[in-house]
């Protein structure tokens, strides 16, 4: 009869990973569906481009829509002049709001001051709101 | 050294783990003779586990409105990836809940393990049982289907047979005269936190009592001894007894293993076998669907009621039925464990099962 040439703790030892392998594939197999179900779904606001009726957005005034998941705001600086800006302030998140004595986006959270062009003016954001791009189709504003 | 030993001595100096694990685990020995049987409250409690999971992840998407209920519900079933595998898990898993509490409490009184001064764990284990049943009801409305709806309406209705009181306790039951959004609103309050809440509490009880009691030999073999009632509190050992861990622990993985077998088994070659037609239309206040029934476990309440001339009697027969079966370690006082020497039982047990599935039958094809 051959010795056995395998110790108890060597069998002890393959049998581990054995259980650790398996294991590791079931909780794969299980947490899959897990990430998946909890996995941010398209809501179909991610449109590439927005349309906004022109009659909203009178000169001097801001109109504030949703572009791509996000608050994003269009106002006419000047007659027939359109700029569209995202309105989430750079400095932590909140919603810019529109000043229409002063002609300036005001951030109520830090009181962050920002131009029509988007540049900081003064505040605490690290940068300028992002720009989108415009273009008119008749009756129509195009974001995006 | 290896990362896990590091973390080991690293619990064990600060909170002594491995005297813990030496006293409760490795060194805590279960009777000898322990069967499969025994293992249905790990089954109960990973069944449970998976149940607060599970409903953890529907709350996510889920909207608790008359308006909304049932689109919320045919979204995730329909739109959110894997929504249908997680609704499935959570609907079948209470029927399969249902049956292992059935095994389990049936177990238990094949056994008389009741008995040897455990009446507070039947007792627990009693509430338990109705609870879940309550967890069940208050569960099945959410989805506002038809089904949900009539078969929440029929339940609700059945309290009113009660004299003087009857006509209150259904319309506070429902929250308004008709079941509605209104009813919507306090299922939904009970099945998510109320219930579940007092549920955790019964569990963490009933395990005290088991723990501090001791498992009950069972009463097999020719060397099982009746217990002997000390005018004192008394733990019961087993010194010749099989270590919890890894004994035990491997006999209730394996047979955990088997009911999520059987669980996953359902969802994916049985879908249809809990939800009748009438679970995919929405509710309609309007229109009863024809035969609509309760679920398979409410049948035997159900037919009971349509057997007696009047509801009263029938929901008097049920409270009697339901009171002998709580109170049964009082009543059942004999020392004697095993089925054998206990015919009378035994006949009774055997008949009250064949009654209970005959009775179900009826109810389901009347």
């Amino acid at each position: 009869m051959e010795p056995n040439l395998v110790s108890p703790s060597q069998r002890r030892n393959f049998l581990m990973i054995m259980l650790g392998g398996v294991g590791s594939l079931l909780a794969v197999a299980a947490g899959w569906p897990l990430v998946r179900f909890l996995m941010p779904s398209d809501t179909g606001d991610a449109a590439s481009q927005v349309a906004i009726d022109r009659t909203l957005v009178t000169p001097g005034t801001a109109h504030l829509f949703q572009f791509q998941g996000r608050p994003a705001v269009v106002l006419q600086t000047a007659p027939g002049e359109f700029v569209a800006l995202s309105a989430v302030c750079t400095h932590l998140g909140c919603i810019v709001q529109w000043q229409e004595e002063e002609s300036q986006f005001l951030c109520p959270c830090h009181a962050g001051r920002f131009s029509t062009d988007g540049s900081v003016i003064s505040g605490p954001p690290p940068k300028p709101l992002e720009i989108l791009p415009v273009t008119l189709d008749g009756d129509q504003v195009l974001v995006g | 050294m290896s990362p896990l030993k590091m973390l080991v001595d690293f619990l064990d100096v600060r909170l002594g783990v491995r005297d813990i694990f030496a006293k409760e685990v490795s060194g805590y020995l279960l009777p000898r003779r322990v069967n499969a049987w025994y293992t249905l409250g790990a089954v109960l409690l990973t069944l449970f586990g998976l149940q607060i999971f599970t409903g953890i992840l529907l709350l996510v998407y889920y909207v608790p409105h008359a308006d909304l209920a049932f689109a919320s519900v045919q979204a995730i079933v329909n739109d959110v990836p894997f929504g249908w595998l997680i609704r499935m898990l959570h609907a079948v898993g209470a029927n399969v809940i249902v049956i292992a509490l059935l095994l389990h409490m049936l177990s238990v009184l094949f056994m008389a393990a009741y008995k040897g001064r455990r009446e507070f764990t039947w007792l627990s284990g009693f509430v338990l049982f109705n609870l879940t049943m309550g967890l069940c009801l208050t569960g099945y409305l959410l989805p506002w289907s038809q089904l949900s709806f009539w078969a929440t309406t029929v339940a609700t209705d059945t309290p009113g047979a009660i004299p003087v009181v009857g006509d209150f306790l259904v319309e506070f039951l429902r929250g308004g005269a008709t079941v509605g959004n209104q009813t919507l609103g306090r299922f939904f309050a009970l099945h998510v936190v109320g219930m579940p809440l007092i549920l955790l509490g019964l569990i963490g009880f009933h395990l005290f009592c088991v723990k501090r009691r001791g498992i009950s030999t069972p009463p097999f073999g020719e060397d099982y001894l009746a217990d002997e009632l000390l005018p004192f509190f008394e733990h019961e050992e087993h010194p010749a007894g099989i270590p919890f861990f890894p004994n035990y622990v491997v006999k209730d993985a394996a047979v955990i293993c088997f009911f999520l077998a059987f669980l996953l088994a359902i969802i994916f070659y049985l879908p249809g076998l809990f939800f009748p037609p009438s679970a995919f239309e929405p509710a309609d206040p309007f229109v009863t669907p024809p035969g609509i029934k309760p679920e398979w476990y409410f049948l035997w309440a159900y037919q009971t009621l349509k057997i007696f001339p009047s509801e009263i009697i029938g929901l008097g027969v049920q409270g009697a039925f339901m009171t002998f079966l709580a109170l049964l370690p009082f009543i059942d006082r004999g020392r004697e464990r095993r089925p054998a020497k206990r015919p009378v039982f035994v006949t009774c047990y055997v008949l009250g099962i064949l009654l209970f599935v005959a009775i179900s039958i009826w109810g389901h094809y009347s």
